[in-house]
């Protein structure tokens, strides 16, 4: 295959950006296209590159923030008019930059995302959904959990309007109407939808999703039920996805993937035979990327990637060769280019004298007896995200400057240059080492009495726009994790950033649930709301939407991350029950529910069915975990020796194959053993909790018998292990 | 972009920072590198070695294997003949100078203190070139015969050796990282340059003229100039090694870094830029440079953990030293608008404020209008928009007030400096942020206090591990309990040398040792250093003679300083070290340049007594076993002999029997062996004190005085003559 060769050019820089604020307008052939970008500043820009420069078409200003921008046209005809959403409103414009709606739709939340097809609109808030044809209010929809994306199926192709919600909880609902048609259940959560080319594939029903924990699939949404195509896992654990677009810019007659990420990542994959898609060309940028776009926009004949990222850089990976323009020479520098440094340089210096008089201004301020300092906040672009692969959290966080400390206690990102980052938290978790990040961490004594469980500083390198942490916590030990991030810009402050680190955090939502499994029951009644109880369990547990879901009865279930254990929550008005086949899950649980309530003062009547079977099935569902880590330790431990055999020996075959076997795979083994640190020693926590647990539910304390147990885990075997938890106590 | 001219793989794992390179024979170069199981190889392709004596052979005909037997801690080559070069490899007891073309032993020396670095090369005036080794706080110098005519001790272990033109004068000279965080300079055994970093220095590395390169454990790199800084860095991982080199040949050699994370980079050697970089799969181990084509150009050679070599021409003067690809134009138009977006930033911070403030400003006036009280916490009207974006406000007054003061501790909590940050209206600090080096366990300390006991000061207790000057960068978190954004104030505060001592009465009870000595100059200008030196809450003034008193928060017990109108200066202290601290601070502070005086530390003088008394016990204890050890092993091998005759002859019980024995026997000698490692730890132990009482002695001198106590020390030491060594201590001549 040829290789892509893309380098990588700014063209402007506009405000801090959301997902798909940045569209290019279809183009004809052997002519350029033009980019419009919306930002959260509220300005829409339309450009057209000339000579490197970016030249604007026309311009907009709204006084709330862009969070979309898209476009529309006839069904089947060119999309050449912009819509954006604001705040509750929508506008369109000609691409002249005419005005011809303004309209409101008089929700009470603002737009999260839009799309446009034909004379219909479609708009979602964080959990309402609604559809508008030509402008008349036609269907509604209050999805169960929060919305991140929208779209519909093309109506040329589809005679049914069918429009797809990404939601929050792992599905993808499909619509009817006003009418649920189906869930679509994807490994992670959504956060974007695509259609699969512009005709979402031949029969008009494919569409690509992109999940927050960056995995990549194409479903095809059937009449009655869908069907998987296809699924990018993520093993490389790069950055969650934030757009998604079909491009040939292999120029090979067949459309392109075109990923970006949050973690500034944008990848190009291409499809091979079984239509599987293979990744090409990957190129970091260091902010997240919000939109990509394949197309032409500088030099005719040659095909970009229009990348946005968070921080409002408009920046092109172009198949359009630098090298010829530069010549051997490195230091010359084109016209065009001169003329841009020149005039950024005098509108620097403008710049430069402007806020020289101004701070002078500020300080003087500092003699007043009644004036105030006030300092607006800055955007962060955090997130905080469970790893189901090694079970960990990541905190990601983005300003649009550089940031100058995080003192933590989690991750961030900000348009803002990073100073520092300083985390507390009051929960005891550990801070694992993520090697994109530069910035330098101390850690400081804490002492747990004042709350401290971590206080710990990054310092970053200049010009640190985003940083990741990555957090392993332990389910039981519950509180809050604190990001302090100062940015490197005059006059400091710093935000404060609060994360929930939920007492059962290593759980996932799932929608299936084992029936068959040897449960354990804890019952719960007492006179408590519907809305009490899902308060309190949306704070033991992750992913749960913040609003009471309607009905009179909840079910959610969720899965052990870690042991793939299940759970499942059934409450209604006065009366809750828990179903896991792990009693560790169910001690926790009970737990915290019974300190919540009491802080509520509401008593609670408790009662638990305890399924000594479970105990077993549990261990066995540990067993192959925690036989494959040992024998991966030990096979580890004896590289080296082997290593040094081989050395010596020209002949290997005096060893026993398992050797022979180990010194083959020497570098994998090694590869797999750094990447999940500790995981053995978190497996020995799991067993030892759920030996406490066991016995906690039948009155009996234990703990004095923990290091008898770690002596049968020091000869592991399954069998002796379930007889030490029948036998002892 | 520059890429490497050659890539090969040697299947062996690299011990990190043991690579070397030299010309064994004169002409072609090799590298040599120490790997695991005590084994030191060398990777010679352009001469095919023979094998027998200490070389092992290897399926890889460019290999050969020295077999060493012991854990190699260190390995170096050079000349010391001016033809060609030898190999030097240290273990923990012992130093091996290796002939590799004539396979054969040069020397094999025991070396108590241990060879932790080694450097070959000439020093200051003495003629015949040296392998210097850094060892436990001692430094010894080889000549090519075995005799070691350089001798002397630093502060602690030394863990990194260069050899620079320090004063550009011609003449190498020794500079020492050791782990007490000390850069120190010798001029034979003279110290000329002291500086202080903030972690262990764990390589040096001699740049053009009198630059030198350094890295320390905390993942520091930077280069001095002579005794000033020029820059540095920190990253967060380790730089194992590093090495000068003139990549871009533009004639000034660069600090090429190798990182723990397998990272390698150049950086100009006068701004730290990175003008080059590139990436292996495992850490770096090792930075050398040699002629390895043969071609007439030097190449710089990497070498990481898992035995990967990349090397590199010095980059074609066309690539005018862009080596990494870089798009000036596009990089120039990043940063300029990256600056201006920071303006416009800073400016809308600014236009924001101004807004706020005439919003506020009414909502102060009606408040006072009303009667009602007017707090910056909600500055303006509820509801309204500037009142929802959660604005970090204060009082634009607000000011921060620090002090520093001596906390002589109290029940549960140990003495300390305590750092008192203060607001002066109702706002409160949320936190305090203390970055500086060297007295924190990482580069930072921060004092979050529980929600429920926020006001407008904060202490922060410091414990100053030793006694230096510290700047104190303060960042204190100021708003309001409600808040969600703060203002950050940034100031800077030093921390004099002497924090850790309380000013107490001079009634207090004497300590028993002191130093005394002569200075010539006036009371005043030693009151004036006590001062700066010391945390005093007022400036002490005083008529006459001098006597202040101070205890130390440490525990070490009360430190006197008196001077009487002749100059004559005593400390009085129980603590060696502290005097020499005072002694030395005083004397630079004075300006003088030779010290002498009289140190009278009997309690000191009689742990050195015994100490000795304690090498001598461990050296006996140590010829004991070694002797049965020999005993032993004669045994063994007619025991083996037996045991194999009874067996061939078919003569089963006696077979039994004689294993039997032999075991028992083999578990006498290991035994045997593991008394003899804990002896070997324990006399190391005591050597390093010995070592640090005589470095400790020198520190209560300066200048040539202090030269002439180590040396003397050191003869005194080596013709076993105890008193004459006291007497030294004492007198220093």
């Amino acid at each position: 295959m040829m290789e892509l060769n893309l380098s990588r050019v700014d063209y402007l820089q506009v405000g801090v950006t959301s997902q798909k604020s940045t569209k290019l307008f279809p183009g004809a052939v052997g002519k350029t296209q033009r980019i419009v970008v919306g930002d959260q500043d509220g300005l829409l820009q339309c450009l057209q590159m000339k000579k490197g420069d970016a030249q604007v078409i026309f311009k907009a200003v709204s006084p709330k923030g862009i969070t979309r921008v898209e476009l529309g046209g006839p069904v089947g005809g060119a999309r050449e008019r912009v819509f954006l959403s604001t705040g509750s409103e929508i506008k369109g414009f000609t691409k002249k930059g005419k005005n011809f709606l303004s309209f409101d739709t008089n929700l009470s939340e603002p737009i999260q995302s839009m799309f446009v097809e034909g004379a219909d609109l479609f708009t979602c808030g964080n959990y309402v959904y609604n559809h508008y044809k030509d402008c008349k209010d036609t269907n509604y929809f209050l999805s169960a959990d929060k919305i991140s994306d929208v779209l519909c199926l093309p109506m040329e192709k589809n005679d049914d309007i069918t429009p797809v919600l990404a939601c929050q909880d792992r599905v993808l609902r499909v619509l009817q109407d006003a009418e649920l048609l189906y869930e679509v259940e994807v490994p992670g959560p959504p956060v974007v939808l695509q259609l699969y080319g512009k005709e979402a594939g031949e029969e008009g029903n494919e569409i690509l999703y992109g999940t927050s924990d960056g995995r990549v699939g194409l479903v095809q949404i059937g009449r009655f039920a869908p069907s998987h195509r296809w699924e990018l896992p993520n093993e490389k654990r790069n950055g969650g996805v934030l757009s998604l677009d079909n491009f040939d810019i292999t120029a090979d007659g067949v459309l392109d993937l075109i990923v970006g990420r949050d973690d500034g990542l944008v990848e190009i994959y291409s499809y091979d035979e079984a239509e599987e898609p293979v990744q090409r060309f990957n190129h970091t940028l260091s902010e997240s990327v919000t939109s990509v776009q394949g197309g032409c926009v500088a030099t005719p004949g040659y095909d970009e990637i229009v990348c946005t990222t968070y921080a409002g850089w408009v920046s092109t990976l172009t198949s359009e060769p630098l090298i010829k323009e530069r010549g051997p020479d490195t230091f010359s520098l084109t016209a065009e280019g001169k003329d841009k440094i020149v005039g950024l340089r005098q509108e620097l210096d403008n710049l430069q004298v402007k806020v020289s008089s101004e701070r002078e201004k500020y300080q003087q301020s500092a003699g007043s007896k009644t004036a105030i300092s006030a300092v607006s906040g800055f955007n962060i672009n955090d997130k905080f995200v469970l790893n189901r692969e090694d079970a960990s959290y990541t905190l990601s966080l983005e300003l649009q400057l550089p940031i100058d400390n995080v003192l933590l206690q989690v991750s961030l990102e900000l348009q803002l240059p990073i100073d520092n980052v300083l985390l507390q938290s009051d929960v005891p978790i550990d801070l694992l080492d993520v090697e994109k990040n530069s910035a330098v961490v101390s850690y400081s004594a804490c002492n747990p009495e004042e709350g401290n469980y971590l206080l710990a500083t990054y310092r970053c390198q200049a010009n640190t726009t985003r940083l990741e942490l990555k957090i392993r916590s332990i389910e039981g030990q519950y509180g809050t994790l604190q990001a302090y991030v100062t940015p490197r810009v005059q006059p400091k402050t710093c935000q404060v950033k609060q994360y929930n680190i939920k007492p059962l955090s290593l759980h996932q939502r799932t929608h299936v649930f084992d029936d068959n499994r040897p449960l354990n029951t804890v019952k719960l009644t007492g006179q408590f709301s519907l809305a009490e109880m899902h308060s309190w369990v949306s704070f033991c547990l992750p992913e749960l939407p913040e609003r009471t879901p309607p009905g009179e009865t909840i079910t959610f279930h969720f899965m052990s991350t870690f042991l793939d254990t299940l759970l499942e929550c059934v409450y209604s008005k006065g009366e809750a029950v828990f179903r896991s086949d792990n009693i560790s899950t169910i001690s926790i649980l009970k737990d915290v529910l019974t300190k919540e309530a009491t802080k509520k003062k509401i008593r609670l009547d408790i009662s638990y069915d305890i399924n000594d079977e479970s105990i077993a099935y549990t261990l066995n569902l540990i067993h192959p975990r925690l036989e494959y880590q040992l024998l991966l330790a030990k096979k580890v431990q004896l590289i080296d020796a082997l290593k040094e055999l081989q050395v010596h020996e020209e002949d290997l075959t005096f060893m026993s194959p398992e050797y022979r076997q180990i010194l083959e795979e020497a570098d994998a083994l090694q590869a797999e053993f750094k990447r999940q640190p500790c995981h053995l020693e978190r497996l020995y926590g799991m067993i030892t909790d759920l030996y406490i647990d066991k016995f906690k539910f039948k009155g009996v304390n234990v703990k004095g018998k923990v290091p008898a147990l770690l002596e049968v885990l020091d000869n592991y075997d399954l069998q002796t292990l379930v007889e030490f938890f029948n036998t002892s106590a | 972009m520059l890429v490497p001219i050659f890539n090969l793989k040697i299947h062996h794992k690299v011990n990190p920072r043991m690579v070397t390179v030299g010309k064994y024979d004169g002409k072609h170069p090799a590298l040599t590198c120490a790997t695991t199981a005590g084994k030191v190889l060398i990777h010679s392709p352009h001469t095919r070695g023979q094998r027998g004596g200490r070389v092992d052979t290897t399926k890889d005909q460019d290999i050969n294997l020295l077999n060493i037997n012991q854990q190699v801690s260190s390995v170096c080559a050079g000349s010391l003949n001016g033809k060609n070069d030898i190999l030097a490899i240290g273990t923990q007891t012992n130093i091996l100078a290796y002939d590799v073309n004539n396979n054969s032993d040069l020397f094999y020396k025991d070396c108590a203190d241990g060879a932790n670095c080694i450097v070959i090369g000439k020093l200051g005036t003495i003629i015949e070139p040296m392998v210097l080794i850094g060892g436990n706080c001692s430094l010894q110098g080889y000549n090519q015969d075995g005799n070691d005519i350089f001798w002397t001790v630093t502060g602690d272990n030394v863990c990194s050796l260069a050899l620079v033109d320090f004063n550009a004068q011609g003449q190498n000279q020794l500079v020492v990282g050791s782990e007490d965080f000390d850069i120190r300079v010798f001029r034979e055994d003279e110290i000329i340059a002291e500086m202080t970093e903030t972690e262990a220095i764990t390589s040096l590395c001699p740049m053009m003229d009198s630059r030198f390169g350094y890295a320390l454990a905390n993942g520091t790199v930077g280069v001095y100039d002579r005794s000033a800084r020029y820059w540095r860095i920190k990253s967060k991982n380790q730089a194992l090694t590093i090495h000068s080199f003139d990549i871009d040949s533009d004639g000034v050699a660069e600090l090429i870094t190798g990182w723990s994370n397998g990272k390698i980079d150049a950086r100009s050697d006068r701004t730290g830029e990175v003008i080059f970089k590139d990436n292996f799969a495992s850490a770096v181990a090792g930075i050398v440079q040699a002629e390895y084509r043969l071609d007439g150009t030097q190449q710089l050679l990497c070498v990481s953990t898992e035995g990967e070599i990349k090397a590199y021409n010095p980059a074609p003067a066309e690539m005018r030293g862009n080596l990494m690809d870089a798009n000036l134009e596009q990089d120039t138009i990043r940063e300029l608008s990256l600056r201006k977006q920071n303006l416009q930033m800073e400016l809308k911070n600014y236009d924001e404020n101004t807004k706020a403030g005439v919003l506020a400003l009414q909502m102060q006036q009606t408040a006072a209008a009303s009667g009602n009280k007017f707090s910056a916490e909600k500055p303006f009207p509820p509801g309204g928009e500037l009142d929802q974006q959660a604005m970090g406000v204060i009082p634009a007054s607000t000011q921060l007030q620090t002090t520093l003061t001596v906390n002589p501790g109290e029940e549960g909590k140990p003495p300390h400096v305590e750092l008192f940050v203060g607001t002066t209206n109702d706002t409160i600090i949320r936190t305090v942020l203390l970055f500086a080096e060297g007295i924190f366990d990482g580069e930072s300390h921060v004092v979050h206090p529980h929600p429920s006991i926020l006001s407008n000061c904060l202490k922060c207790p410091i414990v100053p591990p030793k006694d230096l000057p510290v700047d104190l960068h303060i960042k204190a978190f100021v708003g309001y309990k409600s808040s969600g954004q703060y203002h950050v104030f940034e100031l800077t505060r030093q921390l004099p040398r002497f924090s850790m001592y309380a000013l107490c009465k001079p009634d207090i009870p004497e300590p028993k040792s002191s130093v005394t000595y002569q200075v010539n100059d006036r009371v005043q200008r030693v009151l004036l250093w006590i001062n700066q030196s010391f945390l005093l809450q007022d400036d002490i003034s005083c008529e006459g003679n001098l006597n202040v008193a101070f205890m130390s928060l440490r525990g070490s017990g009360p430190v006197i300083i008196q001077m009487e109108t002749s100059g004559q200066v005593v400390i009085k202290t129980d603590d060696m070290d502290m005097a020499g601290d005072v002694l030395q601070a005083m004397a630079s502070f004075l300006n003088i340049d030779d010290l002498q005086s009289t140190a009278d530390f009997p309690e000191e003088m009689e742990k050195l007594r015994e100490l000795l008394v304690k090498v001598d016990e461990f050296h006996v204890v140590r010829q004991k076993l070694t002797a049965e050890m020999a005993d032993h092993s004669n045994l063994i091998r007619s025991m083996v002999v037996r045991a194999e005759d009874a067996r061939l002859m078919g003569d089963m019980k006696n077979m039994r029997k004689g294993y039997l024995e032999l075991y028992n026997l083999n578990r006498d000698l290991i035994n045997g062996y593991k008394i003899r490692c804990s002896n070997h730890t324990e006399l190391l132990a005591s050597l390093k004190i010995v070592n640090q009482i005589i470095q400790k002695s020198g520190r209560l001198r300066v200048g040539k005085y202090k030269t002439q106590v180590i040396s003397a020390c050191r003869q005194a030491i080596k013709s076993n003559n105890v008193s004459s060594l006291f007497k030294i201590i004492k007198t220093g001549s």
